[in-house]
């Protein structure tokens, strides 16, 4: 649609080629308003939305950003709600600190599994259903912890209840069908942080149920039992509202979704490969598991770390902890945030930099709270720590959209996948036995921060370099052209299927920092005009 | 200290505990004490891989004996013993357990105390089974919650596919 000369989106007026990945809006020049659709909001020619107006319920647009990070929100809240009520979970089921400890890393671990089908759920039945099936499908998993007798069955409910985190895939897949690409970087980065607040939320929010509850002349435990249908209860309602307010496309029609022939149906296994064997996945992968996947494990042991090392109230500890999991609603934008301004000046090579003093910086103050002694000083150490994990995980989805054009879907949910088993991981290894205290174990896993984010030191793109070697001298591989069209073979680009990546090519060179003015012709690509 | 053995029911059961000064000591020794307090305590057994309960050195850390039974204001002058009747309350886990008595002086500190088992506490211990939490009100709750969910949800979706299916 767009290579053709003079047709809405070839025009390159106005584009300078510093537009920042994360903006509020798309001007006008760059994508075309459609001015014959009757929205609340600007939108193009697929009637996508080109502004992004946070407070609004503008329907469908916003009202889809809105119920899309709520139902997400939501299952944070139930997958984390047993974290502050383990103090008296432990003591009604007889639970030893492996078996705390194995809850937890099931917990985060189902849903490495349900992200990875979620993505061909909601081709299916379109992101409206597949969420609402998801989360009205694991009500009954919430409500079944009223049943729980014993460790094992402790164990089988909370990996029942991780599934839901599947939610995430619904909530980017749902915003990509409702919102232009321009703009996508930062609707996707609000929503996932936004919907990742939930894991804080719930250290707040449970223990003052179950107060409630105990008030109400409940037993302790019957209470936390009865706590656990107000997570239940938001699934059920989440999940109505997602299905009577809520439509899959900005036109409203879901059988169209499936005949949208303009995005060339790529071989999926093509795809899979140039994800697999391109070294920077892997590396992200591994990154994300110490941003993301501490982050998880700490919204599940740092409610009973307050509670047994400062000798806390429940509910105190429960405000503490949810600190922790609230900082996300600034400090994962504020990272993709810095991501963009150090791009600007230093194009990728700033991003990596930023990347890596954020996370460095987080598992640094993740040492310092494992050893703090006082109360004051663990709380700045864990909001400090917050702040660098969280900034990391915004700061590594600044870079991962660069790393393909081709897999970008694979490479993301491969990077999703990985922060999930970082979290379990993590949990194993250092809060699942006794011969290692929480502290002690916070310490390592700050240590493991530092050692496992070294590898980004490695990340070069030839294009721009990484983050101790500038990019190449060679004519043709110093090109962005030429590292996003070498994921295609000479096969596929005679059939001109690269063309979309060319684009995205041309569209990168922002990624140059401030050398931009200085970037040479690319030699052999095909001009887009006689 | 004397109890009953056997395996005790949380908030059925009860436990009488009888207390008194040590007649073997000097005389005068009790004469800080001000007040007694009778604390349910758990046993090593219990103790295992639950750092949660260890057993300290340093009494403000020492986290062995969480469940108070009673707490008696102690005269020296009237040092006969003393006894209390206690049910086993319901937030008691299930555990073993001994019981031990502190005395402490008129600023709160712990200076003296006697227990039920010997000092390695692997005798005369007793169990507790604790309540459940369950109540057939919330499992039923929970069934309906649950049938109430996924039914709208199927429900939903096959209206949706039927009215669609209709001619417009």
């Amino acid at each position: 649609m767009g290579d053709i000369e003079g047709s809405p989106g070839s025009s390159m007026h106005g584009v300078t080629g510093r537009e920042q990945t994360f903006a509020f809006s798309v001007a006008s020049p760059i994508v075309p308003t459609d001015t014959t659709a009757k929205f609340a909001l600007p939108v193009d020619s697929e009637h996508k939305a080109k502004v992004f107006k946070i407070f609004s319920f503008a329907n469908p647009h916003m009202r889809t950003f809105h119920l899309s990070w709520i139902s997400f929100f939501t299952c944070f809240v139930s997958t984390f709600a047993a974290a502050p009520l383990v103090p008296i979970i432990r003591d009604n089921l007889n639970l030893t600190k492996s078996d705390i400890g194995n809850a937890g890393v099931a917990s985060v671990s189902g849903s490495i599994f349900s992200r990875l089908v979620m993505g061909a759920v909601c081709d299916l039945l379109g992101p409206r259903y597949g969420c609402a099936f998801l989360i009205m499908l694991s009500a009954p998993t919430v409500f079944c912890m009223s049943f729980v007798n014993s460790a094992g069955g402790y164990l089988a409910v909370r990996f029942m209840i991780g599934f839901s985190l599947a939610t995430f895939v619904s909530c980017q897949y749902w915003m990509s069908t409702m919102f232009n690409s321009k703009i996508i970087g930062l609707v996707n980065g609000t929503a996932a942080g936004w919907g990742n607040m939930g894991g804080g939320a719930t250290q707040l929010v449970m223990p003052l149920v179950y107060e409630l509850i105990k008030r109400a002349g409940s037993t302790s435990f019957s209470a936390w039992r009865i706590a656990f249908f107000f997570p239940g209860w938001l699934h059920v309602i989440t999940g109505i509202l997602v299905l009577t307010l809520g439509q899959d496309l900005p036109d409203g029609n879901l059988g169209a979704l499936k005949k949208k022939g303009d995005v060339a149906k790529d071989k999926f296994f093509k795809v899979l490969w140039y994800a697999v064997t391109n070294y920077r996945t892997w590396i992200f992968v591994l990154l994300y598991g110490y941003s993301m996947g501490v982050e998880l494990s700490t919204d599940n042991v740092i409610a009973e770390y307050f509670y047994d090392r400062f000798d806390l109230k429940l509910h105190t500890a429960g405000v503490i902890a949810a600190t922790f999991g609230m900082a996300n609603l600034v400090a994962r934008p504020f990272g993709g945030y810095s991501s963009d301004v150090a791009a600007r000046y230093f194009g990728m090579r700033g991003r990596l930099w930023v990347l890596w003093i954020l996370q460095t910086l987080g598992g640094v103050f993740c040492i310092w709270l494992g050893r703090a002694n006082s109360l004051p000083l663990a709380v700045t150490a864990m909001i400090l720590f917050s702040i660098g994990a969280q900034a990391a995980c915004g700061a590594t989805f600044g870079i991962i959209p660069f790393i393909s054009r081709r897999s970008l879907g694979i490479i993301s949910g491969l990077t999703g996948a990985g922060g999930n088993f970082g979290s379990g991981l993590t949990q194993l290894v250092f809060f699942s036995s006794s011969s290692l205290s929480t502290a002690a174990g916070l310490s390592w896993m700050g240590v493991m921060i530092c050692g496992c984010t070294l590898p980004v030191t490695l990340v070069y793109f030839p294009q721009w370099g990484g983050m101790f070697f500038p990019p190449s001298k060679d004519a043709v591989k110093s090109t962005e052209e030429s590292y996003y069209a070498s994921e295609w073979d000479e096969d596929e680009k005679q059939k001109g299927m690269h063309q979309q990546s060319l684009k995205f090519a041309e569209n990168s060179r922002s990624e140059r920092g401030k050398r931009i003015a200085s970037a040479p012709t690319p030699p052999n690509t095909t001009p887009n005009h006689v | 200290l004397l109890i009953n053995f056997a395996v005790l029911k949380g908030g059925e059961d009860k436990i009488t505990v009888t207390w008194g000064l040590n007649q073997t000591v000097a005389a005068g020794t009790d004469s800080t004490y001000k007040t007694i307090k009778v604390k349910l305590c758990y046993a090593p057994i219990s103790q295992v891989d639950r750092g949660w309960r260890k057993t300290v050195d340093d009494l403000k850390k020492d986290r062995t004996c969480q469940h108070k039974i009673v707490a008696r204001p102690y005269n020296p002058a009237n040092n006969t013993a003393q006894s209390h009747e206690w049910t086993v309350e319901r937030d008691v886990p299930t555990a073993t357990y001994f019981i031990r008595a502190y005395a402490y002086d008129a600023d709160e500190k712990e200076v003296a105390y006697g227990q039920t088992t010997d000092a390695g506490r692997t005798t005369n211990l007793f169990q507790v089974q604790a309540i459940s939490g369950r109540h057939v009100t919330v499992d039923t709750c929970s069934i309906c919650f649950s049938v109430f969910s996924v039914v709208s949800l199927f429900g939903f979706f096959y209206n949706e596919k039927r009215n669609a299916k209709r001619p417009q």
